[in-house]
């Protein structure tokens, strides 16, 4: 009898207990199973336990007390360890940490290695495994020239090439963009699909949760809920205060059921085109009211004074055997004084390059640069600017270095040269903003990556800039971690700030930008306000950026509707907007 | 960046990247010792033959290979000018009291010759043609006699193996912090001596840690693959030797007796030169 892969019964984990330290109990009395062939997902905040139960899953971890069962063999047994790691491969969050080979070819036959496979069978199982991930054509190349999202249809192949029944992807999407992310999740679903390989989903991003047959709601340690995603998200308040998210579409859907008093069926409005199908219906029968319009942020004031003023700037940086590689070309852009601009673009669209130029890590060679009035072509004029310009880059906790946080975060005023009682206050008024007084006497490396995230910031606000900018400020962060860090941004700009946020997160962009700059190859694809970026599903499909949901669901059904204000933001607003609507009258 | 010659292979097919690593290493040390011996011009005339030869064996682009002697350029400058102006003998051209021999202009163009083809042979034969891991498992099999000393061989080719892997992440990784605490305010390059080092802290202590945590991630990683050390594992480029990498070996044994054998026997074309016993 083996119709389960994996099987908890009764399992307690803590951190620590080994070292004689105060343990730290992360899985609680956890049972289930997972059903072979099927694929689950295990959803939860930050620091729920999410990763150390899948650790368990495959004895990378032992339970304290309690089993762990994979096809019939206990994870605690010697013997059989090699045997579950091999039936249950592992994908882990962070793409340049698990490629152990020196070339493709090398990382994916490391596991067949060790099994002690014959070198021919070994070589065999490699170019299986690449054609099945599509990187055969990669097969001989270094991992550093790989894309993120190649590296962890690698790190799939490199399990894939151990014939696992079972692959545990821990957050593996985690640190991609949202174009690999959805390569990643198709060429999962195809291996499922294909091969009946089990798949077990470690992840915070809702969307990838609803096409799973089960899933589990993991919180302080242990299972809150569970059920098909069906009946997970159909509990919104449940799964809100577990800190996560609803998809957008499923929100509107029960928004127009809930105003119109129409039921609805939670297994049709799972999908995405179920959910336009179910509105639809309730539309036809449901009386219409006035015209009402999306509440739309105020046009920014567009009288105040520039503060940064890029002109006809281009980059190119040259590249091993070959032409020099355009970063930038001939990008113009203002931006004006506690405006918050939102600058979007696929991997490699020069988000990166053209932020650096905005403090002066790169210098401005063709083109201008003009910040709070300084020209940044010149040096002198990059070392006056620095204290004024506070840049972030993305993961920011990983500059951290000082003994203690308050060290860290005085780390920028004291480089300033300001007086000791000036510099505690600076940092007393930066870690205020971002709710860490309580941690400042703290290590900063023992603290959580949210914590840290935020230590970092405040690092970066100490200086007390005129201009933050920040790449991928919510990177990695549960969904209502991503919200929190945004709202205390937005006080940020309250107080007079201006703000740059780069992101391929229009949702949140849409959301809180005055105005996005949309790259895409270098140069500048277009630059408006939110309604207008958005306006056009086609730009945004060409520049490789996502439409946020709540657009899209009324854009699927704007043909059938006319006045339908489709720019929305948030999902009251769509709500509101299609109750209002009035249907087109039939064609003739 | 992260663009180091270190772990630079070029992919391809020839005969040289299908000769076996072990051979190759070895090989690779009998042309360090033969070139370092030579003191013939005709000899290294055959040797530069032998050399070219490799390089269109190799099937690797002229410029690529010759892209690996350009860290050593100012070294073989260096050498050359030092022979030119110091080598007594006689004299082609006099400005001043600088004197510039037949002597000198020989064997600043042996120096230059012997320590490119140093360089074209050793970088030919193991970083462009091998991969590091091949290195690696060459390294390993080649010391695997050191075992019965208790030397942990495995383990020392792995970690040599990993090393290679993650010095461009690294590298990355250094030039992101260092950029991202110049935004803090961080000046690296004014101050004193001891400023200076002092700034290192806050770059060497975020590198430091992000090592360790990537050291972690990587030995679970590792874990999650069956990794158990050497234990059953199969050794991929270990791979049975060929006639082709006997004969290979066979060639590069000759050229070194030879190397040997002709600075006993032929006589000495340039009179000082033999004395000439030092690298440059």
């Amino acid at each position: 009898m083996c119709d389960t892969v994996i099987e908890f019964q009764n399992v307690s984990f803590s951190y620590g207990a080994m070292q004689g330290q105060r343990p730290i109990e992360a899985v609680r009395q956890l049972s289930f199973s997972i059903e072979k062939g099927s694929y689950v997902a295990l959803i939860g905040r930050n620091g729920s336990g999410k990763s150390t139960i899948a650790r368990l899953m495959n004895g990378l971890l032992l339970p304290d007390q309690g089993l762990v069962m994979v096809d019939g063999r206990l994870t605690a047994d010697d013997d059989s360890i090699y045997e579950i790691r091999r039936q249950c491969g592992m994908v882990f969050q962070n793409p340049d940490n698990q490629i152990i080979g020196t070339t493709v070819k090398d990382d994916v036959a490391f596991g067949p290695s060790n099994l002690g496979l014959p070198a021919e069978e070994i070589m065999r199982r490699v170019d299986e495994s690449l054609a099945m991930t599509g990187l055969l054509d990669l097969k001989e190349r270094p991992p550093h020239e790989l894309s993120g999202g190649q590296k962890q249809k690698l790190a799939i192949a490199s399990v894939l090439a151990m014939r696992p029944g079972c692959i545990i992807l821990d957050e593996a999407t985690a640190m991609l963009d949202p174009v690999a992310r959805r390569d990643v999740m198709a060429l999962i679903g195809e291996l499922r699909k294909q091969h009946g390989i089990t798949m077990v989903q470690i992840t915070h991003h809702m969307e990838e949760a609803l096409t799973a047959d089960y899933v589990h709601v993991i919180s302080d340690g242990g299972i809150a809920f569970s059920g098909t995603p069906a009946d997970v998200f159909d509990q919104v308040y449940r799964v809100k205060s577990e800190g996560l998210s609803v998809p957008a579409h499923l929100e509107i859907a029960r928004l127009i059921s809930e105003r119109a008093g129409v039921g609805y069926d939670r297994e049709e409005i799972i999908s995405f085109e179920g959910a336009v199908r179910f509105v639809n219906r309730v539309m036809e029968n449901h009386l219409t009211g006035h015209i009402n319009e999306c509440v739309v942020k105020p046009r920014f004031d567009e009288s105040r004074p520039a503060v940064v003023e890029v002109t006809d700037l281009s980059y190119s940086y040259p590249a091993a055997g070959g032409p020099p590689i355009e970063a930038l070309r001939s990008v113009s852009m203002t931006v004006r004084q506690g405006e918050i601009l939102g600058i979007a673009g696929h991997t490699g669209s020069g988000k990166s390059t053209l932020i650096q130029h905005l403090n002066g890590l790169i210098p401005a060679h063709k083109g201008h640069v003009i910040v709070l009035g300084h020209d940044l072509s010149e040096k002198k004029e990059i070392r006056q600017i620095r204290p004024q310009v506070g840049l972030l880059f993305q993961y920011p906790e990983d500059q951290l270095f000082e003994e203690t946080v308050a060290l860290d975060i005085a780390f920028a005023p004291k480089q300033q040269k300001r007086s000791p009682e000036e510099v505690e206050r600076a940092v007393l008024r930066a870690a205020g903003r971002l709710g860490i007084e309580s941690i400042l006497d703290r290590s900063p490396f023992e603290l959580s990556g949210g914590q840290r995230r935020r230590v970092a910031i405040a690092g970066v606000l100490a200086a007390e800039p005129a201009i933050v900018i920040l790449d991928e400020p919510a990177a990695g962060l549960d969904p209502a971690g991503r919200d929190d860090l945004f709202k205390d941004l937005l006080t940020l700009s309250a107080e007079g700030a201006t703000l740059i946020i780069v992101s391929h997160d229009m949702e949140m962009m849409t959301r809180y930008a005055d105005r996005i700059l949309v790259l895409k190859g270098g140069g500048v694809a277009g630059i408006g306000t939110p309604s207008e970026i958005i306006a056009s599903a086609q730009f945004l499909d060409q520049a490789h950026l996502d439409m946020p949901a709540p657009k899209r669901f009324l854009d699927a059904l704007a043909d059938e509707y006319k006045d339908l204000d489709t720019s929305c933001f948030n999902v009251g607003d769509a709500a509101t907007a299609l109750l209002s609507a009035k249907r087109r009258a039939p064609h003739g | 960046m992260g663009k180091s010659m270190l772990g630079r292979s070029v992919p391809g097919n020839s005969i040289l990247h299908r000769t076996d690593a072990r051979i190759k290493f070895i090989a690779a040390i009998l042309m360090m010792v033969a070139t370092l011996s030579i003191r013939d011009v005709r000899v290294m005339a055959l040797f530069l033959v032998w050399t070219i030869l490799l390089m269109a064996v190799s099937r690797i682009r002229p410029g690529i290979i010759l892209r690996s002697v350009r860290p050593i350029v100012v070294i073989i400058l260096f050498a050359v000018i030092l022979h030119l102006l110091t080598v007594e003998g006689r004299v082609l051209v006099q400005i001043g009291s600088l004197k510039i021999t037949e002597e000198g202009l020989l064997s600043g163009l042996m120096t230059a010759l012997r320590l490119s083809l140093m360089i074209i042979n050793t970088s030919l034969l193991l970083t462009l043609t091998t991969t590091p891991l091949a290195v690696a498992d060459a390294l390993e099999s080649l010391l695997s006699p050191l075992r019965y000393l208790k030397f942990p061989v495995h383990e020392f080719a792995m970690m040599m193996s990993i090393a290679l892997r993650f010095v461009p992440t690294l590298m990355d990784e250094a030039v992101k912090i260092m950029k991202a605490q110049s935004s803090r305010g961080a000046n690296y390059d004014t101050g004193g001596l001891l400023k200076r080092a002092g700034g290192l802290v806050s770059i060497l202590v975020p590198l430091f840690v992000s090592s360790f945590r990537r050291a972690d991630d990587l030995a679970v990683a590792m874990d999650a693959r069956c990794y158990r050390g050497e234990q059953g594992r199969t050794r991929l480029y270990a791979a049975k030797l060929t006639m082709a990498d006997v004969m290979f070996l066979a060639v590069a044994v000759l050229l070194l007796v030879f190397a040997l054998v002709s600075r006993q026997l032929l006589p000495s074309l340039g009179g000082l030169l033999g004395s000439t016993l030092s690298v440059f």
